[in-house]
């Protein structure tokens, strides 16, 4: 870039030089030859901005693989100690229970109390297993009727039987509000409420 | 069972095709187009000669159920079970925050009307007003007392069998009065089968061509849940024509289904009430998938 720089100015000198002679034709030989500078006798030197650059060390990559090894190192040791387990709060009993002062004062219950439920407990029992032995078989009413039908419908025709056993996929997600213990009231606002999250969330 | 894999499998092949680009294999994916409608032509005449041999017509009826809307009562064993193990849990519990304020402002009640009591041992909070917390739970009360609740049971609205509000403890049953064999009888809406139309698809016609009720129900599958059978009367049977049988397909009504008008020919009612309606040979056969009350 610097040669090039000369080689303009040598241009720029030369053509100044030529305007020059051209207008004051009668000047002096001595007046001229000061301006006219020869281009070959031009001289660039490097360029002078740069600071002068440390020496690079030669045993400088080698402390830096090093350096990375300790790292990796460390983060195995670290990785190595099985994480610590997510608390399950349902588990550990709050300290506020344990209190003393919480106590209740209740009296003892008497032999007929105590007698009285366990036998309400062996009614509820065998009352439940009728109930269940009840259920079990409507279902498996419901289910022979299904057989049923779909024998006779195999019967039938062979197209309407396999299309009867595709599942069907639009079905589930299926979602139903259940019983509550009074009805929904027609034109209901129910009072805005508010309440803040205090979940603890863990991160492992 | 071959037919119909082939079938599935050509089709499954033709969209496998039809993703990798027309253009690279046109002719072959429109010969497997013309290949899979025409095994879909034969299938149908397939089913219709099957049909046509066959003396039985098709019918498809709904069974769509109401789900309940409360909760029942207990029965009496119920309620005492309930109520011990209420006694139960009461007696292994701790006092809670709440309970524990209530003894405190008692206790200070009682030290304050005591004779020699002087205000200045115990710590005022002068900054805060002390609020008794038997003042909190009145005025809880007071709140309580002004919601009421819609009512649990009505009987003028039990007794309308028409009505979609009766009996919101128990599940109701849709029935209603179509004429079959030119004889008017409560059963279960139904219609005849249509080819070309799977039967859980008919049983959604039937639902859909009721008077005046727009349902939306979500069907349970697509396979029937029973089946009942009758054959003519002598005298109307023909070669083609011997009987009916009609499969029956469930369905829950929706939450969000519009509140229908009181229908005449529409019922709704509970499986006890249905021996009032139902033929004796049909409800043997309803009854059974009817599973609950």
């Amino acid at each position: 870039m610097s040669v090039a720089l000369s080689r303009c100015i040598g241009r720029v000198l030369s053509r100044q030089v030529a305007s020059s002679s051209f207008v004051a034709g009668e000047q002096h030989h001595a007046v001229q030859s000061c301006w006219f500078v020869p281009v070959m006798t031009l001289k660039t030197t490097a360029a002078l901005r740069a600071v002068p650059q440390k020496k690079k060390k030669k045993a400088d990559p080698r402390i830096e693989a090093l350096v990375r090894d300790r790292l990796k190192k460390k983060l195995r040791k670290l990785e190595k100690i099985p994480p610590e387990f997510i608390p399950i709060e349902d588990f550990i009993t709050p300290s506020k229970c344990l209190d003393e002062t919480r106590q209740r004062s209740t009296s003892r219950l008497s032999v007929e109390e105590s007698e009285r439920r366990a036998l309400l407990l062996k009614e509820w029992c065998l009352y439940k297993q009728k109930q269940h032995m009840a259920e079990v078989e409507s279902v498996e009413l419901a289910l022979k009727a299904q057989k049923e039908a779909l024998k006779e419908l195999k019967l039938e025709s062979e197209e309407l039987y396999q299309a009867a056993l595709k599942p069907d996929p639009l079905l589930f997600p299926f979602a139903h509000e259940g019983p509550t213990f009074t009805p929904p009231k027609e034109n209901y606002e129910a009072p805005d409420g508010k309440y803040v999250d205090i979940t603890k969330v863990y991160t492992q | 069972m071959s037919a119909p894999c082939g079938r599935m499998a050509s089709r499954s092949l033709f969209q496998f095709l039809s993703t990798f680009g027309r253009t690279a294999l046109g002719n072959s994916g429109l010969r497997h187009f013309s290949g899979t409608s025409a095994r879909r032509v034969t299938a149908q005449s397939k089913v219709e000669t099957e049909r046509a041999s066959s003396p039985w017509t098709l019918v498809a009826a709904v069974c769509l159920r109401r789900l309940p809307v409360i909760s029942a009562d207990c029965s009496p064993i119920e309620e005492e079970v309930r109520g011990m193990l209420q006694q139960v849990e009461f007696e292994k519990s701790i006092l809670s925050d709440h309970e524990l304020r209530l003894l405190d402002d008692t206790e200070r009640m009682t030290r304050k009307q005591a004779e020699d009591y002087d205000s200045d041992e115990e710590d005022v909070r002068k900054d805060q007003e002390i609020v008794l917390t038997q003042d909190l739970e009145d005025s809880w009360e007071q709140r309580m007392k002004t919601f009421q609740p819609a009512e649990r049971f009505r009987d003028d609205v039990d007794k309308d069998l028409t009505s979609l509000e009766r009996c919101l403890d128990s599940s109701l049953l849709l029935l209603a009065e179509q004429e079959v064999g030119g004889e008017k009888m409560w059963l279960l809406p139904q219609t005849q089968w249509q080819g070309g139309e799977t039967l859980r698809q008919t049983a959604e016609r039937a639902l859909a061509s009721l008077p005046a009720a727009a349902f939306k129900a979500t069907f349970l599958g697509n396979a029937p849940c029973g089946v009942y059978k009758y054959k003519l009367p002598k005298a109307a049977r023909t070669e083609s024509t011997v009987g009916t049988k009609v499969f029956f397909f469930k369905a829950i009504l929706s939450d969000d289904s519009p509140p229908a008008d009181p229908n005449a020919s529409l019922l709704w009612v509970k499986k006890n009430e249905l021996q009032r309606y139902l033929k004796p040979a049909y409800l043997m056969k309803v009854e059974p998938f009817i599973i609950g009350l």
